[in-house]
C-alpha cells in the first residue's frame, strides 16, 4: 500500500490545545494515517515515498468559506454572471455546482496558494439565493470535487436585492420588504414542512423542500448582510431556529453582544474597499477579535473571484495587524470554516483519519509576507510544486 | 516640537537610518541626526519601531468624486478632451477623512480625474489628515490625467461619438497634440502644448492592455513631457519599450479581481524596470476608481513577495510617487527641512503583515 512520510517539518495541526512541534505525518490512502514526533518503524510499508519538509512549515489546507469561482466567470472573452439567477426574489433550491465553469484558471491561483476546499455560493441578487456546496479545488469535474451540496442556503439581505427588484418596480425595493421577503419565506417553509410531517401531502415545491434541511439544523443559512443589517438576520434566523453565519458582516463591531448572543457564526470579509457611504462606510476587521475572544466561530473570505483568491493571505494578515494572535487567525482561514461547511471531520486540521489536505509552506502565510506555498497535497496527492 | 528617538529611520530613498533621532519644528522636518536633545520638544520614543515617510498614493479617485450624486465630480464626460479642468474643485474632503488612510500609512494622495475622457484634467495632491484645505493641498496641476482605455471607448462610442475604436481615442489625442502647435490654438491648446512641447506637467496615462500602453509610448516618443503609465497590468508585455522610454508605472491594484488583470502577469519583473531606472509606484485603484486603503501596501507586498528588496519596494511607496508628483521637494523622505509627514510603525509592514501604525504625523501634528 502506497505510502507517504512527510519528515522533519514544523507541523501546524490546528487541533485545539496543539502547540507547534517538529514531527511526521504519514499519509496513506489519501487520509492521514498517523501524525507525531516519530512515526514508528512498524506503521510503515516497504513502499513509503519520503518529503522532507524541513524547513518548512506544514499546515493543513487553506479554506475559504465564501467564494464565486466559475460562478462570476471571468475565463472568457467577456464576463459572465452564472452567480445570479435574478428572476424571482426566492431562487432557494437552484444548485450552484450547475454554475461553475470547470476549467476557471482561479482553482489553479487557489491551490498553488494552499486553498484545498472552498464553499462556492451564488451571488447575493436575491434574498434567497440557491445552494452553496464545498468542493476540493483541484479536479476536472466539479461534481466530483464536491465534498458536501448543499452545505447551506444562501440569503441575502440589503442592496443587491433591493437593487435587483427595486429597479423593475417589484418588492422588495426597501429593506422592509426584504425582510417580509424573509418572514414569508421561513413561514411557507416551517408550514410546508409541518404539513408533511403530520402525514399531508402538500404539493411538491422545489424551495420549500430545500428549506427543510436547514430548518431541522442540518445545514446552516448563510446570511449576506453588513451594518444594521445583521440585525434583521438574527431576527429572523433566531425565530427560527435555523444554524446561520453573518456573511460580509461589515460593521459587526456595533452588535457584538447580539451576535455573541445569538449563537451564529461570522464570515467576514472581504476588506480593502472604498469606505463609501452606505453598506460600506464601516469596514472594521478588527471586530474579527473581539469576537474571536467571546467565542463566535469566524472565518475569514475574500469573495474571490471579486478579490484575488490570494488576497486571503492578506485578510489573515490584517487580522493579525489588529491583534489577533497568529494561531487563532489561521483557525479562520482552516478549522473555523470547516465548521461553518460542516465539513469538519474531513478537513481543516491535521489528525488521524482525516482527509490528506496540507500544504507545505515557506514561511508563515498571513504573517511573514513573502511566504510561498511549496507543496499542496490533496488527498494524499501532491496536485501542485512550486519550481524552485 | 516632537522629538522622536530610538526609531529606526526609513528615508525613502532606500537607506536606512540606526541610531538616529528625528526633531520637528511646526510643519517640517528640523534635524535628523545621532543623540538630539531639545527642551522643548515632546519626545516621542519609538524604540523597536520603524519609521516611515508618509506614504503617497499618486492616483486615487477618492475624495475626487465628489460628494454622491448622479455625475461623478472627477468625471467630466461631455468632451473626450477637457486638459483645462482642475480636480482641485471636485475634493470633498470628508470623504478622504472617512478613509482613514493613515491607519495604512498613507499621508497624502494624488486626487485624480477619472478614465473616460483622453484628457481628463489636472492631478491634485492632498493630505490625508482632517485640516484646513490650504495646509492640506501640497499642489493642485500637479500632472495632467489622460486614459486610453476602454473607458474611453464605452462612454463616448456609447452616445455615438468619437471615440468609439481604440484607434479613435489615439486619434484624438494625437490630434490635440498637433492641433495645439498651430499658432492660432485658444487657450486649451496652448495649455496642450506647455504640456507636451514643453513638459509642464507630467502626463498620467491610464493603458492597461499592452496594445494600450505600446501605442502610447509610440504617440509620445516625439513629446517633451514625463510619461507615466497608470494601471500597466499588461507592463510585463511591453518592457524593453518601457525601459527604452523610461517612462514611470503606477501599477494598478492587482487584488481585485486579479486573475483577470494579473492573468499571467510576470510582477517580479518591476524588478527589471526599478534596476533600470524607471519610476515605479502603486495605487489602491483600478480603471480609475479607487478601493480601500489596505490594498495599496497589498500591492507593495505582492512586489516584495515576486522578489523585489523590501527597501526598493519602500522607494516605491514613497520617494518614487512624491518625483512623480512633482512634490519630492515637500514630501517622500525623511530629511531635514521636508514636511513631518511620517508613521511610527510597530514593524516593517512590507516583511510582515504584524506591523502596525502606532503613531501617524501629518504636517508635523500627531493625528492617529
Amino acid at each position: 500500500m502506497a505510502q507517504t512520510l512527510i519528515q522533519n517539518g514544523t507541523i501546524y495541526t490546528m487541533e485545539d490545545g496543539d502547540t507547534v512541534f517538529t514531527g511526521e505525518i504519514l499519509v496513506e490512502d489519501g487520509k492521514i494515517k498517523k501524525i507525531g514526533t516519530r512515526i514508528p518503524e512498524e506503521e510503515l510499508s516497504g513502499d513509503v515515498e519520503v518529503i522532507d519538509a524541513a524547513g518548512l512549515n506544514v499546515m493543513p489546507g487553506l479554506i475559504e468559506a465564501h467564494s464565486h469561482i466559475g460562478l462570476f466567470d471571468f475565463n472568457g472573452e467577456s464576463s459572465v454572471d452564472d452567480a445570479n439567477e435574478m428572476t424571482n426574489p426566492v431562487t432557494l433550491s437552484i444548485d450552484a455546482r450547475y454554475s461553475v465553469n470547470p476549467q476557471a484558471r482561479e482553482f489553479k491561483a487557489a491551490y498553488s496558494h494552499g486553498i484545498t476546499t472552498m464553499l462556492l455560493t451564488p451571488g447575493s441578487g436575491n434574498v434567497f439565493c440557491g445552494l452553496p456546496f464545498a468542493l476540493k479545488t483541484y479536479g476536472n469535474n466539479v461534481f466530483d470535487m464536491s465534498i458536501k451540496a448543499p452545505c447551506a442556503v444562501k440569503i441575502a439581505l440589503g442592496g443587491n436585492p433591493k437593487g435587483t427588484y427595486g429597479e423593475r418596480n417589484q418588492l422588495p425595493m426597501t429593506r422592509m420588504g426584504v425582510a417580509q421577503v424573509l418572514w414569508d419565506t421561513f413561514r411557507k417553509a416551517k408550514d410546508y414542512m409541518e404539513a408533511k410531517e403530520s402525514g399531508d401531502h402538500p404539493a411538491y415545491d422545489a424551495d420549500m423542500e430545500a428549506m427543510i434541511p436547514a430548518l431541522k439544523r442540518e445545514i446552516p443559512c448563510k446570511i449576506h448582510c453588513t451594518q444594521h443589517d445583521m440585525l434583521t438576520a438574527i431576527e429572523v434566523a433566531n425565530a427560527y431556529g435555523v444554524r446561520f453565519s453573518l456573511e460580509h458582516a461589515w460593521g459587526a463591531s456595533n452588535y457584538i453582544d447580539e451576535i455573541v448572543e445569538s449563537g451564529c457564526d461570522v464570515c467576514y470579509g472581504p476588506i480593502g474597499t472604498y469606505r463609501a457611504a452606505g453598506e460600506r462606510r464601516k469596514v472594521d476587521i478588527e471586530a474579527v477579535k473581539t469576537l474571536d475572544e467571546r467565542g463566535v466561530n469566524v472565518a475569514l473570505i475574500t469573495d474571490s473571484p471579486i478579490l484575488s483568491e490570494e488576497s486571503l493571505y492578506h485578510h489573515i494578515g490584517e487580522a493579525v495587524r489588529e491583534g489577533v494572535p497568529y494561531l487563532r487567525a489561521l483557525r479562520m482561514v482552516t478549522i473555523n470554516p470547516a465548521h461553518v461547511l460542516g465539513v469538519e471531520d474531513r478537513v481543516g486540521t491535521l489528525r488521524e483519519g482525516k482527509d490528506a489536505d496540507l500544504i507545505l509552506v515557506k514561511g508563515r502565510p498571513g504573517l511573514d509576507t513573502d511566504a510561498s506555498v511549496c507543496k499542496t497535497m490533496i488527498d494524499g496527492k501532491v496536485i501542485w510544486q512550486s519550481v524552485s | 516640537m516632537y522629538l522622536i528617538k530610538n526609531g529606526r529611520i526609513h528615508v525613502g530613498d532606500g537607506t536606512v537610518l540606526d541610531g538616529c533621532d528625528i526633531l520637528t519644528e511646526g510643519r517640517v522636518i528640523r534635524d535628523i541626526a545621532p543623540g538630539i536633545c531639545c527642551q522643548e520638544a515632546e519626545v516621542i520614543d519609538a524604540s523597536g519601531c520603524e519609521i516611515f515617510p508618509g506614504f503617497i498614493d499618486p492616483h486615487s479617485s477618492v475624495g475626487a468624486m465628489g460628494m454622491p450624486s448622479r455625475y461623478l465630480d472627477n468625471q467630466e464626460k461631455t468632451d473626450p478632451l477637457t486638459p483645462q479642468l482642475n480636480v482641485k474643485y471636485a475634493i470633498d474632503p470628508d470623504e478622504i477623512d472617512a478613509q482613514e488612510f493613515y491607519k495604512s500609512g498613507i499621508t497624502a494622495v494624488g486626487l485624480t480625474p477619472g478614465n473616460a475622457n483622453v484628457m481628463g484634467g489636472q492631478i491634485a495632491v492632498c493630505k490625508t489628515a482632517h485640516m484646513k484645505m490650504a495646509d492640506r493641498l501640497v499642489k493642485e496641476k500637479a500632472a495632467l490625467k489622460c486614459s486610453v482605455t476602454s473607458e474611453v471607448k464605452s462612454v463616448y462610442g456609447g452616445r455615438n461619438q468619437m471615440p468609439k475604436t481604440r484607434m479613435g481615442a489615439f486619434w484624438i489625442f494625437q490630434e490635440a497634440l498637433r492641433k495645439a502647435k498651430a499658432p492660432e490654438e485658444q487657450e486649451k491648446g496652448k495649455l496642450i502644448c506647455e504640456i507636451f512641447e514643453k513638459g509642464s506637467m507630467p502626463a498620467f496615462v491610464a493603458a492597461q492592455t499592452a496594445g494600450e500602453i505600446q501605442g502610447v509610448l509610440e504617440m509620445m516618443k516625439t513629446e517633451h513631457t514625463s510619461l507615466v503609465l497608470v494601471d500597466g497590468y499588461e507592463f510585463d508585455r511591453a518592457l524593453e519599450e518601457i525601459k527604452r522610454q523610461n517612462a514611470g508605472l503606477i501599477l494598478g491594484n492587482v487584488s481585485d479581481c486579479s486573475q483577470v488583470t494579473k492573468h499571467g502577469m510576470d510582477l517580479g519583473k518591476i524588478c527589471d524596470l526599478n534596476e533600470n531606472g524607471n519610476l515605479v509606484a502603486f495605487t489602491a485603484s483600478n480603471g480609475g476608481f479607487s478601493e480601500g486603503r489596505e490594498v495599496f501596501l497589498w500591492t507593495a507586498i505582492e512586489v516584495y513577495r515576486a522578489g523585489a528588496d523590501a527597501e526598493e519596494v519602500v522607494k516605491m511607496m514613497t520617494l518614487n510617487p512624491a518625483k512623480m508628483l512633482g512634490v519630492s521637494d515637500r514630501i517622500g523622505t525623511l530629511e531635514t527641512g521636508k514636511d513631518a509627514d511620517l508613521s511610527i510603525y510597530t514593524g516593517h509592514p512590507v516583511k510582515t503583515y504584524a506591523a502596525r501604525v502606532r503613531t501617524s504625523m501629518i504636517n508635523g501634528e500627531v493625528v492617529f
